[in-house]
């Protein structure tokens, strides 16, 4: 069947949820109309079907290789990152004035769980290109900005992040790389990176690195680190391309999954030839980056999220072919013909919670773009409270949907039985490719430490308290509520686990080890907590909508053979009654698990650092 | 120089048809809608042939509303001027009613060198309306084409027979029909979709064209829909039992694909 993408939950999710129709009318969007973008979203699916998704496999089994210092991608790469490129699409949101495409972030996150979920390694260079490219923009000189940023934004050139060395992972203040100014402004550049994701291909002729170094004399740790950007070939004041810049790829990794990424060793300065640029000041550098990493950890989420997405797509299509066993009302009856594995009720029980944690990670992910957009359109303290909720969402984002993303690929490769544990449906390579994203971009543990010790506590714990504040209000409008009452105070009763535990836990006396031990399980609580609360408030929408079609056929919605009829026939309300069923799934699958892991920390039980290990 | 596309907007093949209450038109309601792909490739060569030589493209279709956003797609690859003539729905296929309404509409708002349509319209297959646009305004017509060159006043086309090639020529201005094998139609950049909405799109009902479309529907249609049924349900698939005698069943297997599936 190929790729699908569940277009009507993004069109939903974008436009009878979020206010995006709205958003297009400041003067920011100005040039795109909702008609336009619905076009958008309709190419970006076609071309995600057509032309990344026949690549996919390729890039799978074929993938990266390395010979004679040189990276390639497979054959098939090529035409296929020549259209997104001609397309505009790898600055799909970045801004017009350096060739950017300005759609805003709630769009972009659409389109790229399509490219993702279609071919996760071709679509990750150009997650990198975006970022380095904004870090020119943001930081660079008028010259740099005018040699780089078009030609970045529009594809001809690429982008990479450099952080990583070899004793240098999470803990990047290790970083040993050097950086020496020379007497003409520039620096150069010396040292190994490892890791570094399309550090060499043959797409571009031009790679520009944005590479974490040392200046001599600079303190240790991450508040020593400068900023440089570093091209593979020097670039002439015309933009023309000159000289090798001596940098060389020594390596790439053999990986589990995403085959198709080169994942390189750099050699910079091996010849100490090699001129890197300062991006702003000396030192700054870590603070810089992260205007990369933050958007980049919300796109890493969204790549589980995309997975998940196309896992359970092709999981759906195999459930409703695959012919085997009896159906369960009629499981004695020897002679019965063999049913779709699909009316198996455990086959539906993974695919509809699958299906319910993909739409709960889609609505994180627009929500919090969406925040983004408002940042852009407001200012003063409205602008400060969105940025406030970005940065609290950024580290629920990367490490919430990519564990769950990548635990929906399993769930759905088991709906296959052994047929997906084969290479001959597509089920275990969604499943290899997602791991990944709970691992780069700062693993989990790492999102988790962000989240309790920074995220949480700033700015006196306002912009959490905001966001529950929401999900609150979720649960009071329905907790009254005939049909949705149950999982609404779930919901409540969720909130308040997180409300008890945030209070509590600072007045223990062994609060840091509790803390430590706890920020991924309660990372997971907000994540559940908010999942859930897009979800309801997702299905109190579709509830009217489902109501006013069964009022316009005049069927009453008690009646309840007629209303299932109207469903069987009509596939938009059953896309309406679906969200209702999945908003109350979800509650009760997984906000239980909420009260669960806090019976844990509230015991304050801390075996695993008593244990002898 | 100036080219022409004529652009039918019709019900994705992907979207599951049903048959209407009224039983001789599809179930519209849930229906996607797109540029029917033959015509993806007559855009695709006149906007190549203004890449080429400057010919401004103006596409044009017959229809109901919603088919302005399949102008706005044609817009968004390229082309410069879109025509919409509103109606349809008495005409409904008929091929000759269509191509009356889309020969009036050319003559509207041309002259034009050339002419592109799709060889057939996905949807009812007829491959008819071209050839009957030529002929009403009185210009030669070349069907199937798969390969195209545009001289000096002539074009040279390779068409697709049964097992060969044909090669003809034919003076402008003429109507060319596209085949698949013409080309590869371009996606629509984010550029071109964001300006597609900044043309403005030339809007006709027939009587501006001097077509009084109630009489083509009503007394002087030439072809009505009857009745519409769905294709039979697939038949379970024939099992060969080949324990006993293997060779006989692998005979049968190779008669099977020879003569009915036609695969061999
Ligand atoms: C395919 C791939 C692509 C990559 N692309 C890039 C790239 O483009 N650019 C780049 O710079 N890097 C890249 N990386 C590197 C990646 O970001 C690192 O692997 C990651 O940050 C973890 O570092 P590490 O591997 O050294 O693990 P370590 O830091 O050794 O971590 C090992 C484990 O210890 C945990 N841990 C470490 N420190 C702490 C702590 N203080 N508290 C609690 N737990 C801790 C971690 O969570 C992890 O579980 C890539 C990696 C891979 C595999
Ligand atoms: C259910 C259904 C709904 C449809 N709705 C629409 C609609 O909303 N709008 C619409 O434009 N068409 C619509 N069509 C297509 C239109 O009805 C057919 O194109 C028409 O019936 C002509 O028959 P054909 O497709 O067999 O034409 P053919 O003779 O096979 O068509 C050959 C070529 O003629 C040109 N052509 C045909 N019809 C038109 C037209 N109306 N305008 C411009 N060029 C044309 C195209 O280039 C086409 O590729 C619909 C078709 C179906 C089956």
């Amino acid at each position: 069947m190929g790729y699908q993408a569940d277009m009507r939950d993004i069109t939903f999710q974008l436009f009878e949820w979020l206010p995006t129709g709205q958003l297009l009318k400041n003067d920011l969007f100005s040039q795109w109309e909702r008609g336009d973008v619905e076009m958008v979203l309709a190419e970006a699916l076609k071309l995600a079907q057509e032309q990344l998704d026949p690549a996919n496999r390729d890039g799978d089994v074929v993938g990266a290789r390395f010979a004679d210092g040189r990276v390639s991608l497979p054959p098939s790469f090529h035409p296929v990152y020549q259209k997104i490129r001609e397309g505009g699409w790898i600055g799909c949101i970045s801004n017009p004035e350096f060739g950017g495409m300005g759609l805003p972030h709630s769009v972009g996150t659409s389109i790229n769980e399509m490219f993702f979920g279609a071919n996760m390694a071709l679509s990750l260079s150009a997650l990198l290109t975006r970022g380095a490219s904004y870090l020119v923009e943001k930081f660079g000189t008028d010259e740099m900005r005018a040699l780089f940023c078009e030609r970045m934004y529009t594809g001809e050139w690429a982008g990479t992040m450099c952080l990583t060395e070899p004793q240098a992972g999470s803990d990047v203040g290790a970083s040993k790389t050097r950086a020496v100014k020379q007497p003409n402004g520039r620096y150069l550049i010396q040292g190994e990176k490892i890791f570094i994701t399309s550090g060499d291909q043959d797409l571009t002729p031009n790679i520009i690195h944005a590479v974490l170094a040392r200046t001599p004399g600079a303190p240790e740790g991450t508040s020593g680190l400068s900023l440089f950007i570093v091209p593979k070939v020097r670039v002439n004041p015309d933009g023309s391309l000159g000289e090798p810049n001596d940098v060389a790829c020594s390596r790439i990794e053999e990986k589990l999954g995403i085959h198709g990424s080169p994942t390189c060793s750099l050699v910079f300065g091996g010849n100490d030839r090699c001129e890197g640029f300062l991006l702003g000041e000396e030192h700054a550098g870590m603070k810089l980056m992260f205007h990369m990493m933050n958007p980049a950890r919300i796109e890493v989420g969204l790549q589980g999220a995309a997975l998940a997405g196309a896992a359970h797509q092709a999981a759906l299509d195999y459930a409703r072919v695959r012919l085997q066993g009896r159906h369960w009302t009629r499981m004695k009856e020897h002679g019965a013909p063999q049913v779709a594995i699909i009316e198996h009720p455990d086959v539906r029980r993974m695919l509809f919670t699958s299906g319910a944690y993909v739409q709960a990670m889609r609505a994180l992910l627009l929500q919090t773009s969406y925040f983004i957009d408002m940042t852009h359109v407001t200012e003063g303290e409205e602008q400060e409270r969105y940025q406030s909720y970005v940065e609290v969402l950024t580290p629920i984002c990367k490490a919430w949907a990519s564990d769950w993303g990548f635990r929906v690929t399993e769930w759905c490769l088991q709906v296959y039985g052994g047929y997906g544990y084969t290479a001959d449906y597509p089920a275990e390579q969604y499943l290899r490719d997602a791991k990944i994203a709970s691992i780069y971009e700062g693993t989990n543990g790492i999102q988790a430490l962000d989240l309790v010790a920074r995220k949480l506590p700033a700015k006196g714990g306002k912009a959490i308290r905001d966001l529950l504040g929401m999900a609150e209000k979720t649960f009071k409008t329905l907790r009254n509520d005939s049909q949705l009452m149950e999982p609404a105070w779930m919901l409540g009763a969720a909130l308040k686990q997180i409300e008890d535990i945030s209070k509590g836990l600072a007045k223990r006396p062994d609060a840091p080890i509790v803390v430590l031990l706890n920020s991924a399980p309660f990372l997971d609580m907000i994540g559940d907590v908010l999942g859930a609360h897009f979800l309801l408030d997702q299905a109190v929408i579709a509830r009217t909508r489902l109501g006013e079609m069964l009022a316009a056929a005049g069927i009453a919605s008690d009646d309840k053979k007629a209303v299932r009829a109207f469903l069987l026939d009509k596939p938009d309300a059953a896309f309406y009654h679906n969200k209702i069923q999945t908003a109350i799934h979800f509650a009760y699958r997984v906000l239980p698990l909420v009260t669960a892991r806090a019976v844990a920390i509230r015991a304050g039980e801390v075996s695993p650092v008593e244990a002898i290990l | 120089m100036k080219s022409c596309v004529l652009m039918a907007y019709v019900p994705d093949t992907a979207s599951v048809i049903k048959v209407a209450a009224a039983g001789n038109r599809i179930e519209e309601a849930d229906i996607k809608w797109i540029v029917s792909p033959y015509d993806e490739y007559a855009l695709e060569e006149a906007i190549r042939l203004k890449e080429a030589k400057g010919a401004p493209v103006t596409v044009l279709t017959y229809g109901p509303e919603r088919a302005q956003q399949g102008l706005r797609e044609c817009l968004a690859r390229g082309a410069d001027a879109a025509v919409h003539v509103k109606g349809g729905e008495g005409t409904f296929g008929d091929a000759l009613a269509i191509a009356k309404v889309l020969a009036a509409a050319v003559r509207k708002s041309g002259p034009f060198d050339i002419i592109f349509a799709g060889i057939q319209g996905v949807g009812s297959d007829n491959a008819l309306v071209g050839a009957m646009v030529a002929e009403l305004l009185d210009v030669p017509h070349v069907t199937g084409v798969v390969k195209l060159e545009i001289g000096d006043g002539a074009i040279t086309a390779h068409r697709e027979i049964e097992g060969g090639t044909e090669v003809v020529t034919a003076p402008l201005p003429c109507v060319v029909t596209a085949q698949k094998g013409l080309n590869e139609p371009r996606y629509p950049s984010l550029k071109g979709i964001m300006a597609a909405k900044k043309v403005a799109i030339q809007a006709f009902v027939p009587a501006d064209l001097g077509v009084d479309e109630g009489a083509l529907a009503g007394a002087g249609a030439t072809c009505r829909w009857k009745a519409l049924a769905l294709p039979p349900a697939k038949s379970g698939g024939v099992i060969l039992k080949g324990e006993e005698d293997p060779a006989a069943a692998a005979r049968e297997l190779a008669r099977l694909l020879r003569e009915q599936a036609k695969a061999i």
